[in-house]
């Protein structure tokens, strides 16, 4: 369903260039839940904002279906976020000013399709993603950990192809992280969801079906989970890891 | 909530500090320009600021210092709007909100605040204007030649900063929606600014600019005129004060950034000087802003201690109670007559001396002026006959001021103050004298010495002789009588003075309503050239002067400029106020106009800052911060941004204030110390405002910061 092909991305800083993404490829299937870890500046979070669009590529193509999300204007891209896509994002992006049922609502209002079925579709997030008790809360009134419920069942309102998220677990503890994952495990089994998720933790990559372990801005190698049990599956992950630091420092 | 509007409406009744933040920053912005424009431009004012003269060209100055911080300022603001808003629309565009979208609903708000607060504050400028008039009235002096009159080219100036306002927001608004990094929006809020490694030469670089640039500002102008025999366009001689605005920029950069003292308490004040740092450029920015203003408020406030110093200073230095002269030509009041008056009026005239002076023709240095694209340059040519001064022979000075003077046959001396404050208004090099009627000249050599008499300042006194010979043939209106009498106990004698000023007014004729600067020497010599002489009675009003009119005599504008204005020490000090009531009105006026500009300027940015590092407060008590240690952080940013630039302003025009003086006439003189000391009275009584200000914001600031109350107040 996304297929990136040859992605290159470099940043200027003080007159010399640097490669933060060379030649990417990947794809990830309709339903799949794919992480993407790796050190700090191994091209992570870049990676997922070139899939956003928010940043322009210097090459390569990033496909969602058959759209070509490189060449699209201003305003397809707007109504590409805004319907084909579902952002989460590390410090979860709510509005301070909103009540965490609008909040959810906003992809809807902001398209306009603000009908009957969209209360009805927020209600029903709230009440898969445990919730509904806080609803009608303003987003300083809540937990870390139910504020990226809340951004997930956001994300979801509109039915996106594909859900984005960067470091969706970094701000929030042991117990919360595995509410969020278990928020998106629940998206992908009852919604069809398909998840790209960047992080740093092995824990809650551990939940996912492939993870893409970047190193330098190339793709150092994919791990698929294969029906193994979580805690295999991590450790698989650490050592994965744990050889590429070897190989590093030698 | 169903729509886009009711998601905006709700977000912005959750941040409506910041709607209210830059609504009240227009609002104040336009309303204090639109005050003093109203002012500034009233003709209540201008028929009193001559034209051209310095008092209007330093009114000038303010306000473009004032319009300058106050456009830094709505600057400021809209940039503290914008960064709120970037987090808002950087999650609306992440959300699938296309721009147009955005703009359009930020264009709506914008159109809202600006017009409204821009609108408001231009109407409330002028009632403003009024009511602070008002008050001035009824606490200094009310005529009704004082009521302030309005001119509407002064709406035009203030419907032009608010066409800068708003112009200015929607270019900013312009320019925030074209950034097409999502990611930089999204973060903006985080985004902190770094500042360059400023080196520690910039402190030491930065007062020798500074000093080097004021300098430079404040004698380019009289290098040019006396050296160059050039007036060189105004706009082109502020230019060398730019090393001085360089040089303020250097110093404070310096104390923001490095601070002056190398290493000590480094660690105590790391956390306030680190945040500073990081707001570097625009906190230096708002600190220029701030130290300007100070420094023109001060300009202002400075002006009313110096002007009653020096006329308290002429008032006690008088060595006759009553003086004045006339032509004599003009039928005037007989010394019996006067000792009927003071009869009738209870007053005893002790001694009592007139003597008659003679208007002379002179030679002198005529200045031909060319005027070009470069400005003006002149070439100096001496003329036998240039224009005309007043005459006493030795005897007459002797007996006016029972002196005793004798001025050697063919010599002249030249009569200047007692202090010599004024010397540079006469000279002394006068060597030909001419009778206007006859054309008989006389050769004189001027007197290294002079004379030191105040109420004869600027006359010539030659010996008896050489006086009877020149003023032979003389017509009256070429001569003057000079009365002088003291009286008992001078300072209970206003009714009589007053009668005595009204008659002498009622006796002059329409001839002699002239200002005092009218040279009857200078009016031949221009209507020999065919030209029509610019203080003739005739042609005066062709050239921007107001009639002088003896109805009304108690008029400022009568009783500042009329050439033949009674020296009456009772009636000069009592009326002091009311005569020079709109010169003081309008200097307090600009001053409370600029201070309020300072005022809200340190407040909004104290709060701006404290709104700013309210996360960084949360982390140090996270990390075990006292309420103490708190409080001393807060206390020493908000010390800052109050104290740096304040001070520096107030350090800079005190500086260039005393150098004015002293570059005057090369000296201090008594009444130009007293003066200092009350302009020092002012800078405390002033400083203390503003310390309750700074307190005021400080307890503000802790407030929002939940930062201990009783511990800040115990401490502050």
């Amino acid at each position: 369903m996304l297929a990136v092909q040859n992605l290159k991305k470099s940043y200027c800083a003080s007159k010399a260039t640097y490669e933060v993404l060379k030649d990417v490829s990947l794809s990830v299937n309709k339903g799949e839940f794919v992480g993407v870890m790796g050190p700090s500046g191994s091209g992570k979070t870049t990676l997922l904002n070139c899939i956003s669009c928010y940043i322009p590529v210097d090459s390569g193509s990033i496909r969602l279906e058959e759209i070509e999300l490189t060449t699209l204007t201003e305003d397809e891209l707007a109504t590409m976020r805004n319907k084909k896509l579902g952002f989460v994002f590390q410090d979860f992006m709510l509005m301070d000013g909103l009540t965490v049922r609008d909040n959810i609502m906003l992809p809807r209002i902001i398209s306009r399709n603000t009908d009957k079925s969209m209360e009805d579709a927020a209600d029903q997030l709230c009440d898969v993603f445990g919730i509904e008790v806080i609803k009608d809360k303003y987003p300083a009134e809540i937990s870390g950990g139910e504020k990226q419920r809340t951004a997930v069942a956001r994300a979801l309102i509109n039915e996106p192809l594909l859900i984005l998220a960067d470091e969706p677990t970094g701000n929030l503890d042991s117990r919360s992280s595995r509410a969020v994952i278990d928020t998106f495990l629940q998206a992908r089994d009852s919604f069809g969801a398909t998840i790209f998720m960047a992080t740093h933790d092995s824990f809650a990559a551990s939940f996912c079906d492939r993870v893409i372990i970047l190193r330098d801005g190339k793709i150092y190698c994919e791990i698929l989970q294969l029906k193994k049990t979580r805690n295999e599956f991590q450790d698989k992950l650490l050592n994965a890891i744990r050889i590429m630091g070897e190989a590093n420092a030698e | 909530m169903k729509s886009l509007s009711q998601v905006h409406a709700a977000l912005r009744h959750k941040n409506r500090r910041h709607y209210v933040l830059l609504a009240g920053c227009c609002f104040f912005s336009v309303l204090l320009i639109t005050a003093y424009v109203c002012m500034m431009r009233s003709p209540t004012v201008l028929n009193v600021l001559p034209e051209g003269g310095d008092s209007r060209k330093q009114v000038m100055m303010i306000f473009v210092l004032t319009v300058i911080g106050c456009g830094v300022f709505t600057t400021y603001a809209s940039g503290l709007f914008f960064r709120y808003k970037s987090r808002e629309t950087g999650i609306f565009i992440a959300l699938g909100a296309s721009r147009r979208q955005l703009k359009n609903q930020l264009t709506r708000e914008l159109l809202i605040i600006s017009l409204g607060s821009c609108s408001l504050g231009a109407l409330l400028g002028t009632p403003l204007t009024w009511l602070i008039w008002r008050v001035f009235r009824l606490v200094l002096v009310d005529t009704e030649e004082k009521a302030l009159t309005f001119n509407a080219q002064a709406y035009l100036l203030a419907l032009a900063f608010s066409v800068f306002v708003i112009a200015m927001l929607f270019f900013m608004l312009s320019h925030f929606i074209r950034r097409i990094n999502v990611m930089d929006v999204v973060y903006e809020s985080r985004k902190t600014e770094s500042i360059r490694e400023v080196p520690r030469s910039y402190g030491l670089l930065g007062i020798i600019l500074l000093a080097g640039g004021v300098l430079l500002g404040y004698l380019t102008p009289s290098f040019c005129i006396k050296v160059l025999h050039w007036y060189p366009p105004e706009g082109l001689t502020s230019i060398t004060y730019l090393p001085a605005l360089l040089g303020l920029y250097m110093v404070l950069l310096h104390t923001v950034v490095n601070g002056w003292r190398r290493d000590k308490n480094r660690y105590k004040n790391i956390i306030p000087s680190s945040m500073m740092k990081f707001q570097g450029r625009q906190t230096v920015r708002n600190m220029m802003v701030i130290a300007m203003l100070v420094a023109g408020a001060y300009f202002a406030s400075f002006y009313v201690p110096m002007m009653s110093t020096g006329a308290t200073n002429d008032f006690n230095t008088r060595t006759v109670d009553y003086a004045f002269s006339y032509r004599e030509d003009q039928d005037m009041l007989t010394e019996t007559e006067i000792r009927q008056m003071a009869s009738e009026e209870g007053v005893t005239i002790k001694s009592y001396a007139e003597q008659s002076s003679a208007v002379l023709g002179v030679d002198g240095w005529e200045y031909v002026e060319n005027t070009s694209n470069l400005g003006t340059t002149y070439t100096a040519e001496h003329k036998e006959l240039q224009r005309s001064e007043v005459f006493l022979p030795e005897s007459s000075y002797n007996a006016l001021t029972g002196d005793f003077v004798d001025v050697a046959p063919g010599t002249i001396m030249a009569v200047y103050d007692d202090d010599g404050s004024n010397r540079r208004l006469t000279t002394k090099d006068v060597t030909l004298v001419t009778n206007p009627i006859t054309k008989q000249v006389l050769h004189v050599t001027p007197v290294e010495n002079v004379l030191r008499n105040s109420m004869l300042f600027g006359y010539k006194v030659l010996d008896d002789t050489d006086y009877a010979l020149i003023t032979e043939g003389l017509t009256d209106e070429w001569l003057e009588a000079k009365v002088f009498f003291n009286v008992e106990n001078d300072m209970e004698t206003y009714a009589f003075a007053k009668r005595l000023f009204y008659v002498i007014v009622d006796k002059s004729s329409l001839e002699v309503a002239v200002y005092d600067g009218y040279d009857p020497v200078v009016k031949i010599l221009t209507e020999e050239k065919g030209e029509n002489y610019f203080l003739d009675r005739e042609h005066q009003e062709a050239y921007g002067y107001e009639l002088l009119n003896y109805s009304q005599r108690e008029a400022s504008n009568f009783r500042l400029f009329w050439k033949y204005m009674p020296q009456f020490r009772v009636l000069d000090e009592a009326d002091y106020i009311k005569t020079h009531a709109v010169f003081l009105m309008l200097f307090i006026f600009i001053a409370i106009i600029c201070f309020a500009a300072v005022i809200v300027i340190v407040y909004t940015r104290s709060l701006t800052i404290a709104l700013t590092n309210a996360q960084v407060y949360d982390d140090l008590r996270h990390l075990g911060a006292s309420n103490e240690y708190l409080w001393h952080t807060v206390r020493s940013q908000i010390s800052k941004v109050f104290f740096v630039p304040i001070l520096t302003g107030t350090i800079v025009i005190c500086t260039f204030y005393m150098m004015i003086l002293y570059f005057n006439d090369g000296s201090f003189t008594n009444s130009e110390f007293a003066g200092i000391l009350n302009c020092l009275a002012v800078v405390a009584a002033i400083s203390a405002l503003l310390y309750g200000v700074y307190r005021l914001t400080l307890r503000k600031v802790c407030a929002m910061l939940r930062i201990h109350k009783a511990y800040s107040t115990k401490h502050t």
